[in-house]
């Protein structure tokens, strides 16, 4: 097991530095010149170039690149250029919202998927199944953009259950006032794939010899579902699970836009919009980073649970 | 009562700072774009200002209320005195002005001097710092030049002998101008040209957008950088008590009545919001989570009742008057055009084939269509370089041409534009025709777009679209590849040779977007900058619209009206067309 | 002539799947009738993509916001200004003005290089003039802000949106399906490398691929398909890479090898068919997703250009739309994407079943 982790780790290296060529590239090629943001009005040769000085596009190419390794080895990567805030601060008091937001709402929804759809598979093949499948399926086609903007107009404004916009510093305040609204609205697009996705899982489990031969030894149903099907089912649930944890750090950025919440979905937007690539390079970086241990450790869940795994 | 009682009380009156600032007062606003940071020498864009106007104190400012705009001293005691030939400027600021305290003033009070003002100026002389405002004061002072040019790459140094820009004693200030210039003292008013303190800047060096600190009415008390802003009241502010006469505007007298008599500011926090979205800004000010709002263009057919005799004149929504909301409306003054690149061998050049297709394009765009439609008819279309308001405007004059697709695709016939196998016209020397437009990528974008479309159709040319964001666009026009594209200019202060420079020859590859080089123009040009505002300077103005009109590098576009909404216990409030926000101005009455 | 057994043939087991396939699927009444509801839009999106349909569906012709028929009555009451109004106004304060003051009110006929060819044109100007179109109160289906039919935008619409999540899905499934295949197959450094990449792609954020590409090959239907593509490959990468990995060590293939067929025959002609079903199952899911998806981007700003419509493109209207009271056009679009969109993945439920060689 420990030789399997250490050579995963020592694997992830060549990804980032994948992912760093892929983004130095992309940047200097397609990235907009940050200088013509900052310049405003003026926009004189000198100033734009005094600018770009300034920001260390003047060095050559290999560089900017060899700076970009240092920045990535220390994970510091400097102020950023729209604004002169250091990164890290930046990223600091954004992550904060959003995994409030999506930890919720993957807390949530999956509580909710899971006991859903533990009980449509339970009554495979019912008329409740069916209605179940086909109400999931069409809330499913229904476009993320439509609930929110039709939700924030119907609950928030005309029903003033909750407040249209807004976030505050406390946890607390956040949870019972601002959270409600979008988390709702949040796990209602992410439930329907869900139900369906768990309840494909645990159909299938639910076929397999082994909840036959458990009813032939007389095993009631509830007890099947609960000590076996369940547990077994649970591990392409734990591994799309883990798998969507980097994601988290990413935030909901059509939620975060429409509620006006300070999180890292909008920072990113906000920050190809001008170019800001130090932001841009911080944000890949980490998500790039939690993707590969989230993968490392998915991989090491999975082979703890179901020992048949064979990790090669 | 105890005579120590007495005395200490009025002690207390006397020597306590003037804070009547309550901060039980808080006043909600948005902006719709993110802001930039807050050193005044760093940032130019409109949001950021609105913060930087509250908490640094610039020489001059404007009257609150008297319209046109006037200037009055702001931390000086009187408007400076300036020498026979108009090239030096005194001033002398009131003494006992203190900047907000900061841990770089070590415990001490530090009051503002004149020595703060000529390091704020020379800030933005800086090649280090690279203020977007230099060009206003590139050049302007005796000695200016040479002290950037001893700087070189590095930063200037600022304890050098200027000779354009002098501290005279503790709170006298000098400035020598190379050439005379009517519009300095305006340019003095603006927020870029607040006093910053030197130990501050050298203190927070890193990070100067984050720890403004100066001598206005509010401070920075929280920043999230594109989503929230708090100021509260600067408790060591100068006592400024309201007092003014009302004009006729009776607006000017529900403000004397809410404010006459008081210490300003009022109002003691201000939570700014960044919302961009327009639904839920509209929503938050519906449901008083905003205060003041403007209207979003999708909620102007709502909350207003328009004359379509005349769009202009409109009225509240009755369900908005009922609540009492308020409205104000002010045309901004500002134009938006649309330009061609005067250096592109298709759209660009003086020869009568090029005018005419330049001229067909603009015959053939639906200005009062879009202004109906898009801008709900808040909006007049432009007829001159200099809006309305701006000294220097001329309200009479038509530059824009009579929308007429027919005679224009009858004027394109005629030089040859000869339509094709295809449908689409071709150049008069055989070669294909197509124009590319710039544009953004914004939903209002593409409103406008599906105007461009309607107009190219109509006279038979292949347009296609560039899309980008401001930024690369604005490189590529820098570097020529553009053939058309979009702008807006805002007045930076109130004289028309703000506009008037947009078309400057030695401004292209600047501030003349279009690259437009006439020689008449220039001369033209460069002899009204010599006359101040007045009946002389309108003749040569009148002049260089005839040529811009003429050649038609510019497709005039419209001027926008803005509305402004306030709830019923907002007192105080009245738009001014320079002051970006009247925040310290305001009461809440809730 | 000794009569020799002929070789066993390859198996084709695609050709007695399909149609075992096809026979459960017929019986499946809710598959065949997704079957059937995705077959209508398919044929509507063609004859509107070949100009049948819904071609003059830029035409103003209606007033803007003209309701629905058979809503007139309640639709919100607003004032419509045109452009004469506004021109109106503006000759007004002109001629206002021209009585106050001296300045010049405009370029003169001898100050103007282009006056004589002008009132020439003007003369010559009559073929082009039109006279105005009647405009509706009323449609089926409502009108938008620039009064153009909803009905025929959302059969255009149809038409670019199925053409998008169509190619999309194709290329993206045409990409995961060759570097799975040679990655599968070959294994070794070619794998190494080609999982290097997968890493890569699935480490950065959706979001930057997607603004890298837009600023790279501009805006438009082209983009958003290749925008599409490229970030949805690895789903179908990842699943063909094991799929052939699994197949390389069986019989048949090494039958193959044996009577001498090279790899690539091997790969496209033996295996490829017999993973054919999990990509026709991967295609219908992907069209899917990305349908939803160009909403998305065309709110975002990245979808179609002026001249095309798409159900993104109209949903993009909704936000202003809906505050002022106008709910028809995203009704309409939310109705319609919904059913293909339902149909499409209960279809896809259906043939996975149909197509499950596990189910007897």
């Amino acid at each position: 097991m420990l030789a399997y982790i250490v050579r995963r780790v020592w694997q992830m290296v060549p990804t980032l530095f994948g992912v760093m060529l892929l983004l130095f590239v992309l940047f200097n090629w397609v990235g907009g010149d940050p200088s013509y943001i900052l310049a405003g009005k003026n926009l004189s040769a000198e100033a734009l170039a005094g600018i770009r000085q300034q920001l260390g596009l003047d060095l050559p190419l290999p560089q900017q690149f060899l700076i970009f390794v240092r920045q990535v080895l220390t994970l510091d990567f400097g102020t950023s250029w729209s604004t002169q805030q250091p990164v890290s601060a930046l990223l600091h008091s954004r992550i904060g919202p959003s995994l409030l937001l999506t930890g919720s709402m993957l807390l949530l929804g999956t509580v909710l998927a899971i006991a859903i759809a533990a009980l449509v598979a339970y009554r495979r093949g019912s008329l409740t199944d069916r209605l179940v499948t086909l109400i999931a399926t069409c809330a499913m086609s229904v476009s993320a953009l439509v609930y929110i903007i039709a939700g924030q107009y119907w609950l928030a404004f005309k029903g003033g259950w909750f407040p249209i916009m807004g976030w505050s510093d406390s946890t607390l305040d956040n949870l019972l006032h601002y959270l409600p609204l979008p988390l709702l609205l949040g796990v209602i697009v992410g439930l329907a794939p869900d139900i369906r996705f768990y309840r494909s899982c645990f159909v299938e489990e639910l076929g397999h010899d082994y909840v036959r031969t458990a009813r032939a030894k007389g095993l009631s149903e509830p007890v099947i579902m609960l000590k076996h099907v369940l547990r077994n089912a649970m591990i392409p649930v734990v591994t799309s699970l883990m798998m969507s944890l980097p994601y988290l750090m990413m935030g909901a950025m059509l939620l975060e836009t429409f509620f006006g919440i300070p999180g890292m979905g909008k920072e990113v937007v906000m920050a190809v919009e001008r170019s800001d690539f130090p932001v841009i390079k911080a944000i890949t970086i980490y998500i790039a980073l939690a993707t590969m241990l989230f993968n490392l450790l998915t991989d090491i869940v999975y082979k703890l649970i179901d020992p048949r795994v064979q990790l090669h | 009562m105890n005579p120590h009682a007495l005395l200490a009380t009025v002690a207390a009156l006397v020597l306590l700072p003037a804070q009547a600032a309550d901060m039980n007062k808080v006043l909600r606003v948005a902006l719709n774009a993110p802001e930039t940071g807050f050193d005044p020498a760093k940032v130019s864009d409109l949001y950021s200002s609105t913060v930087t106007e509250n908490i640094f104190d610039p020489l001059v400012t404007y009257d609150y209320l008297a319209r046109p705009a006037k200037l009055i001293p702001n931390t000086v005691s009187a408007l400076p005195s300036i020498s026979a030939d108009g090239k030096v400027y005194t001033f002398r600021l009131k003494p006992g002005i203190f900047f907000a305290a900061d841990p770089a003033f070590k415990g001490k009070k530090r009051e503002l001097t004149a020595a703060d003002y000529a390091y704020s100026i020379k800030r933005h002389l800086d090649p280090g710092i690279h203020s977007p405002w230099s060009f206003l004061v590139d050049g302007r002072f005796v000695g200016g030049n040479e002290l950037v040019k001893a700087a070189g790459k590095g930063a200037l140094n600022y304890d050098a002998p200027l000779e354009g820009i002098k501290v005279l004693d503790k709170y006298t200030l000098q400035l020598t101008l190379t050439e005379t210039n009517f519009n300095f003292l305006p340019i003095l008013a603006m927020p870029a040209f607040g006093a910053v303190a030197r130990e501050v800047i050298k203190a927070h060096r890193d990070n100067t957008n984050a720890h403004p600190v100066g001598t206005g009415p509010y401070l920075l008390k929280e920043w999230k950088p594109g989503s929230r802003i708090v100021l509260e009241a600067n408790p060591g502010f100068r006592k400024l008590v309201f007092n003014a006469t009302p004009g006729s505007d009776p607006l000017d007298k529900a403000v004397v009545q809410a404010l006459q008599g008081k210490t300003l500011p009022q109002v003691g926090r201000i939570e700014i919001s960044v919302i961009e979205e327009e639904q839920p800004l509209w929503l938050s000010f519906l449901n008083r989570q905003l205060d003041i709002s403007g209207i979003p263009q999708v909620a102007l057919q709502s909350a207003l009742v328009i004359d379509p005799k005349n769009p202009l004149k409109v009225r509240l929504a009755e369900s908005y008057a009922r609540q009492g909301i308020q409205l104000q409306r002010q045309l901004l003054p500002e134009i938006t055009f649309h330009f061609f690149n005067m250096q592109d061998p298709v759209v660009g050049g003086d020869s009568k084939d090029k005018i005419a297709l330049r001229r067909a394009i603009a015959m053939s765009f639906p200005v009062s269509e879009a202004i109906a439609s898009i801008r709900r008819g808040q909006a007049v279309p432009m007829n001159y370089i200099v809006p309305p308001g701006v000294a220097g405007h001329n309200p009479a004059f038509r530059g824009a041409p009579k929308y007429d697709p027919a005679a224009a695709n009858a004027l394109l016939d005629r030089f040859g534009y000869r339509v094709g196998a295809d449908g689409y016209r071709t150049r008069p020397d055989g070669k294909p025709l197509a124009i590319e437009l710039a544009c953004g990528t914004s939903s209002t974008d593409k409103q406008w777009n599906e105007y461009w479309q309607k107009t190219f159709d109509t006279l038979k040319i292949r347009l296609g679209f560039r899309q980008g964001k401001w930024n690369e666009l604005s490189k590529a026009n820098h570097q020529g590849k553009l053939q058309m594209w979009g702008m807006a200019w805002g007045a930076d202060y109130p004289d028309g040779e703000n506009f008037m420079q947009l078309l400057y020859g030695r401004n292209a590859g600047d501030s003349n977007a279009a690259d437009f080089k006439n020689a008449d123009y220039d001369r033209l040009f460069e002899a009204s900058l010599k006359l101040p505002h007045g009946p002389q300077r309108n003749q040569l103005y009148d002049a260089m619209n005839k040529i811009a009109v003429a050649q038609q590098p510019w497709i005039f576009g419209d001027i926008r009206m803005r509305s402004t909404l306030a709830h019923s216990y907002v007192k105080g409030l009245k738009l001014h067309p320079l002051l970006n926000t009247s925040w310290r101005y305001l009461d809440l009455q809730k | 002539m000794p009569h020799s057994s002929p070789p066993p043939a390859a198996p084709h087991p695609h050709n007695s799947l399909t149609r075992i396939g096809w026979r459960r699927l017929r019986r499946d009444r809710v598959g065949f009738a997704a079957l059937c509801i995705v077959g209508a839009y398919l044929l509507l999106a063609l004859a509107a993509w070949s100009g049948l349909v819904a071609s003059h569906w830029q035409d103003e012709v209606a007033h803007p916001y003209a309701p629905p028929t058979l809503f007139a009555g309640s639709a919100p009451h607003h004032l419509e200004l045109d452009a004469a109004d506004i021109d109106a106004a503006d000759r007004r304060a002109a001629s206002a003005a021209a009585q106050d003051s001296s300045g010049a009110t405009g370029l003169s006929a001898d100050e103007d290089p282009l006056a004589a060819d002008l009132a020439a044109a003007e003369q010559q100007s009559a073929q082009y003039r039109s006279a105005g179109q009647a405009r509706a109160d009323s449609l089926p289906l409502g009108a938008d802000q620039r009064g153009r039919d909803v009905l025929q935008k959302l059969l255009q619409g149809s038409a670019t949106s199925l053409q998008v999540g169509i190619a999309g899905a194709l290329l993206a499934l045409a990409i995961g399906t060759v570097l799975g295949a040679l990655s599968g197959y070959f294994g070794g450094l070619l794998d190494d490398l080609l999982m290097w990449g997968y890493s890569v792609f699935t480490s950065v954020p959706d979001m930057l691929l997607l603004l890298a590409f837009a600023a790279v090959s501009g805006r438009g239907i082209g983009t958003v398909v290749l925008v599409m593509a490229f970030t949805s490959w690895t789903g179908t990468f990842r699943l063909m890479r094991a799929e052939f990995l699994k197949h390389k060590g069986r019989d048949y293939v090494r039958a193959a090898d044996a009577i001498g067929a090279g790899h690539g025959r091997r790969m496209f002609h033996h295996i490829l068919p017999n993973v054919g079903h999990l990509l026709l199952v991967q295609f219908s899911m992907l069209t899917v997703a990305l349908i939803k998806y160009e909403a998305i981007l065309s709110f975002l700003g990245f979808g179609v250009g002026v001249t095309q419509v798409s159900w993104g493109a109209m949903l993009a209207e909704a936000p202003a739309e809906l505050l002022q009271g106008y709910w028809w056009q995203m009704l309409a679009v939310t109705l319609c994407m919904s059913l293909l969109v339902t149909a499409f993945s209960l279809l896809a439920d259906s043939l996975r079943d149909a197509l499950d060689p596990k189910v007897k």
